[in-house]
């Protein structure tokens, strides 16, 4: 089975594409000009920021780039496209001959090409209704190679791609715009415009299901394209598609070759394989470290900043704590003293947490408690109180209260305290 | 090289153009389109090795815009050459 | 002394612009110079051709399919000459998106001023016509092909099509978009000039359009290119090598040359005009914008293409041959082969360019009459274009000026110069204008 898809990312600039509407306004229609109207005399000037967003893009999913990109004119008849032309790329894209890697897995990117979005419309009985502020939205189409080989590896590719993304800078709460070519056998099936990563493996599912019960009955699977139908779970014929002989580029007149020598882009950022790196290099659970810093840029600049200052446990700990009370915006000074604070073994709840966001400072002079001292002061308690194991036996919660005792004496980590006890009792026990 | 354009390549040549011709237009044009066609064959014998495509006759600086916002000020112009509905734009039937 | 200083100079008294209007009016019925008239009221005159968008004023480009067109918003050009004190008169009539050599590709065809059964050229035919009757005035037109100097010829004025992107095409509604070139007419090349200096330079909204530095080389030498005057008719002949005499008693050396390459020109010129055009005309689907079809109900692609049957025969024509000529499976034998023609025209001409001017006659034939241009078939009528292809294909700036009257006929030739040496071209007007005098059938607006 091959899957291959073509994958349509949304950038967020301020400005359209190929005029200076602005990007993502809500009233119908307020976001409009003779250029994303296609008005007769209107002229496409290119967006720089969408240019570097496109070479950032790019460059993240290790594709070649040419010394220079250019635009194409794809024309094709729908209400949606008000000029009856896509501005978009052919020979000369924003990049080409890249890949993603992800774990022991690795899917070619064929291209990266920038273009503009067509206007939203609105199905009606008997009519349409189109509102052209998304027309001229900067979109940047992925088409990867038909090497995804399951469903199950089509959700991974899209997790480290949607990673890779967000530490671009790009919004994926909005969710992704895909086309799926999956194909069993022999033909290709093209799924078109399926949103979001659920009902894309949703589909690729069904497809595959749809395509295997044809090919078992001895039936051969037609080159079409079908679109997914999300609340019958299942894909079904759609409108015909213009083929590329319909298309006929060509070169777009209005513009002109643009060099990238000199744009600038962002650096991007992998953190599927810096995961992997730390997990490595410091013995951590890397399915831990994934689930922390895949999507969280906060994590991640945090743990940069702590790697070689606090114990790798003590680090996961700390962000565990921050993204469980709501503080991952905490400065890299305050981090490292909770760290510390966790690393010696001292307690961080939510209060430690407020206090520092606050800007204001701990006391992590933990007091230096030696493991013979805190185990003999846990011995005498439960010697103090006669009864205590037995009824520890009935009822174990009977252990809070000897951890919360001793917190009384000590700034310590209840975890690290209950820790002790444990052992202790076990001890005893032999 | 005359380009014989078929009854079925023609129609089809219409539907990509989303034209509608009467009889005589379809029939003249058809007519034109082979000859004016067969003319562009001068071309194929013109040694291009090594041309570029001329996109452009002059060379071309880039221009490229800054990201700022410029609110065009004559929306209302822009939809009242159309017929709309609750500031939607009508469009035809898919 | 342009006539437009000539004009500010004058005391023209109150009534002027109701008078120019009238005047004109009446002239209109029988020459169709306009498809609108606007209410000017101060300023020089100036006429824009249909096919550039002027604020709130019907913009049709002669075409059904724009019917009741209203832009939105001024050309950058209009937006220019109106900030520099001139005044908006009317549009112009033309070709059909400008499809045309001879003004005939529209609903009520432009006439000679000159002879009203001839021809006024085209695909600028109201321009050249609005040139030739009114004394005080300039024509913003447009050429792509050849459409600013063949209708100058025809109408006997100076038509000045400037190197590719040096005006602002933003407003401009595209035929060809590598091709297209907003220029001017005028009586004069110093009105030409004037106005020339006025709207050239670069402009945020057109992405192609360029400030360079201009040279103003004129070396005293005219190649005449034997591919720019075989099939001439006999009687143009004789004029043109009249006016190589003539241009020989001033001192400058004329050269034969031959550069067969120019024969591909017609050929790579149709095929690059069409392609684009049949790409610029997709968006006229009949609801957003000039005609409208109303059914709704239909689904879009009969919606579409019931719309699109408004278009004239010609651009029917062109948009079945663009269409079919970037058609992936010949795209590369046609439309990317032109472009590489294009490339090799370019650099011949380039080579000869930087050492003179290139002269020729403007069309291989005087002006038709309005039935014989009728007559003729598409690939006949492309091919009259052949001398005035070459620097519309290569977007090198060229003049079109009057060097004689036979039979009291204005005849035209088309001088070329190198990119960017579009003020030596004006520069030669301004010398040959000291020793030739234009005629005109009328003068209205005079002082």
């Amino acid at each position: 089975m091959k899957i291959g898809l073509e994958v349509h990312v949304a950038l967020q600039t301020n400005t359209k594409l190929f005029c200076r509407c602005r990007n993502d306004a809500a009233e119908v229609n307020t976001a409009i000009c003779p250029t994303c109207m296609g008005f007769p005399g209107s002229k496409p000037v290119l967006n720089g920021s969408a240019l570097s967003i496109a070479l950032g893009i790019a460059k993240a999913l290790n594709c070649k780039t040419r010394e220079k990109v250019s635009f194409i004119r794809k024309v094709y008849f729908y209400p949606d496209l008000p000029k009856s032309y896509q501005i978009t790329q052919l020979d000369e894209p924003m990049g080409y001959d890249g890949g993603v890697e992800y774990g022991k897995r690795k899917v070619g990117i064929r291209r990266v090409q920038l273009e503009e979005d067509p206007a939203r419309i609105i199905r009606e009985e008997e009519y349409t209704l189109i509102d052209f502020n998304r027309s001229g939205v900067p979109l940047v189409e992925i088409v990867t190679e038909p090497e995804i080989v399951d469903p199950e590896d089509l959700r991974s590719f899209l997790f480290e791609l949607e990673s890779i993304l967000y530490y671009l800078g790009i919004d994926i709460e909005k969710e992704l715009k895909i086309d799926l070519n999956i194909s069993l056998g022999r033909n290709r099936v093209e799924v078109k415009n399926v949103t979001g990563i659920r009902n894309l493996v949703d589909a690729a599912r069904h497809e595959m299901e749809r395509q295997k019960a044809l090919l078992d009955s001895g039936k051969d699977v037609v080159a079409e394209t079908r679109s997914y139908n999300e609340g019958k779970g299942v894909t079904e014929e759609s409108r015909e598609k213009e083929s590329d002989e319909e298309y006929g580029y060509i070169y777009d007149p209005d513009l002109t070759e643009y060099s990238l020598t000199g744009v600038e882009f962002a650096k991007p950022l992998m953190a599927g394989k810096i995961a992997h790196d730390y997990a490595e290099r410091y013995g951590a659970n890397e399915d831990t470290l994934r689930e922390l810093l895949m999507f969280n840029r906060d994590a991640l600049r945090l743990l940069e900043h702590a790697k070689d200052r606090r114990s790798m446990k003590s680090i996961i700990n700390a962000i565990s704590l921050l993204r469980k009370y709501n503080g991952m915006e905490m400065d890299e000074d305050s981090f490292d003293q909770m760290a510390m604070l966790l690393e010696k073994g001292g307690y961080v709840g939510e209060e430690t947490v407020k206090k520092l966001l606050s800007g204001g400072s701990i006391d992590i002079n933990v007091e230096e408690v030696k493991v013979e001292d805190l185990d003999r002061e846990i011995l005498e308690l439960i010697n103090k109180n006669e009864g205590l194991i037995e009824e520890y036996e009935k009822n174990p919660k009977t252990f809070n209260f000897i951890v919360g005792e001793m917190m009384k004496k000590h700034k310590l980590n209840p975890r690290y305290i209950a820790e002790r006890l444990g052992k202790l009792l076990e001890e005893r026990r032999k | 090289m005359l380009i014989i354009m078929d009854e079925m390549g023609f129609e089809r040549l219409l539907k990509i153009c989303r034209l509608h011709l009467t009889v005589e237009e379809a029939e003249k044009i058809r007519k034109d389109l082979e000859e004016v066609v067969a003319y562009f064959g001068v071309l194929d014998e013109t040694d291009t090795d090594g041309a570029e495509p001329a996109y452009h006759p002059v060379e071309m600086l880039q221009l490229i815009g800054d990201d700022r916002e410029k609110e065009f000020e004559n929306k209302e112009g822009l939809l009242s050459n159309a017929k709309t509905y609750r500031f939607y734009l009508v469009g035809p039937n898919v | 002394m342009s006539s437009i200083s000539e004009f500010y100079e004058k005391d023209r008294g109150e009534d002027y612009y109701n008078r120019l209007i009238e005047e004109i009016g009446g002239l209109n019925g029988k020459l169709n110079a306009f498809n609108a008239i606007g209410s000017i009221s101060e300023g020089f005159p100036f006429s824009v051709k249909d096919n550039i968008c002027v604020k709130g004023i019907e913009t049709t480009a002669s075409s059904k399919m724009l019917g009741s067109y209203v832009p939105p918003f001024n050309a950058t050009v209009v937006e220019r000459m109106l900030k520099k004190g001139f005044g908006f008169l009317g549009k112009t009539n033309m070709d059909e998106f400008g499809f045309g050599s001879f003004g005939l590709n529209c609903a009520k065809p432009a006439r000679n001023p000159f002879n009203e059964k001839y021809v006024a050229g085209g695909s600028s035919s109201g321009a050249a016509v609005a040139t030739s009757i009114l004394k005080y005035h300039v024509a913003i037109a447009e050429s792509t092909g050849g459409s600013i100097s063949t209708p100058a010829a025809f109408c006997g004025v100076v038509g000045f099509t400037p190197t590719y992107g040096t005006i602002s095409r933003y407003g401009l509604i595209d035929y060809a978009n590598s091709l297209d070139k907003i220029g001017i007419m005028a009586r004069s090349g110093d009105d030409a000039r004037e106005v020339f200096d006025v709207v050239r330079g670069s402009d945020g909204n057109d992405a192609t359009c360029t400030d360079p530095d201009y040279h103003d080389r004129n070396t005293g030498n005219i190649f005449v290119i034997d591919e720019l005057t075989n099939g001439a008719s006999e009687e143009v002949m004789r004029e043109f090598s009249r006016l190589l005499d003539s241009l020989a008693g001033k001192g400058y050396r004329i050269e034969r040359k031959s550069l067969k390459i120019l024969e591909k020109a017609v050929a790579s010129y149709y095929v690059i005009a069409t392609a684009e055009a049949s790409t610029n005309l997709a968006k006229y689907t009949g609801f957003k914008y000039g005609l409208k079809n109303d059914k709704f109900y239909q689904k879009y692609n009969d919606f579409f293409s019931d719309a699109r049957e408004n278009f004239g025969i010609e651009a029917k024509r062109r948009i079945a041959i663009g269409t079919f000529v970037r058609g992936a499976s010949v795209k590369d034998r046609y439309y990317v082969k032109a472009l590489k023609v294009r490339r090799l025209i370019i650099n011949e001409l380039a080579g000869i360019l930087k050492d003179g001017f290139i002269l020729n006659p403007v069309m291989p034939i005087k002006t038709p009459s309005i039935e014989e241009a009728e007559s003729l078939d598409p690939l006949t009528s492309y091919k009259a274009d052949m001398f005035t292809i070459p620097p519309n294909l290569c977007g090198f700036p060229h003049v079109s000026f009057t060097y004689a009257y036979p039979d009291g006929m204005p005849i035209g030739a088309q001088l070329t110069a190198g990119h960017f040496d579009d003020y030596a071209l004006l520069g030669f007007l301004k010398e040959w204008e000291s020793g030739f005098k234009y005629r005109f059938r009328y003068d209205i607006g005079a002082l």
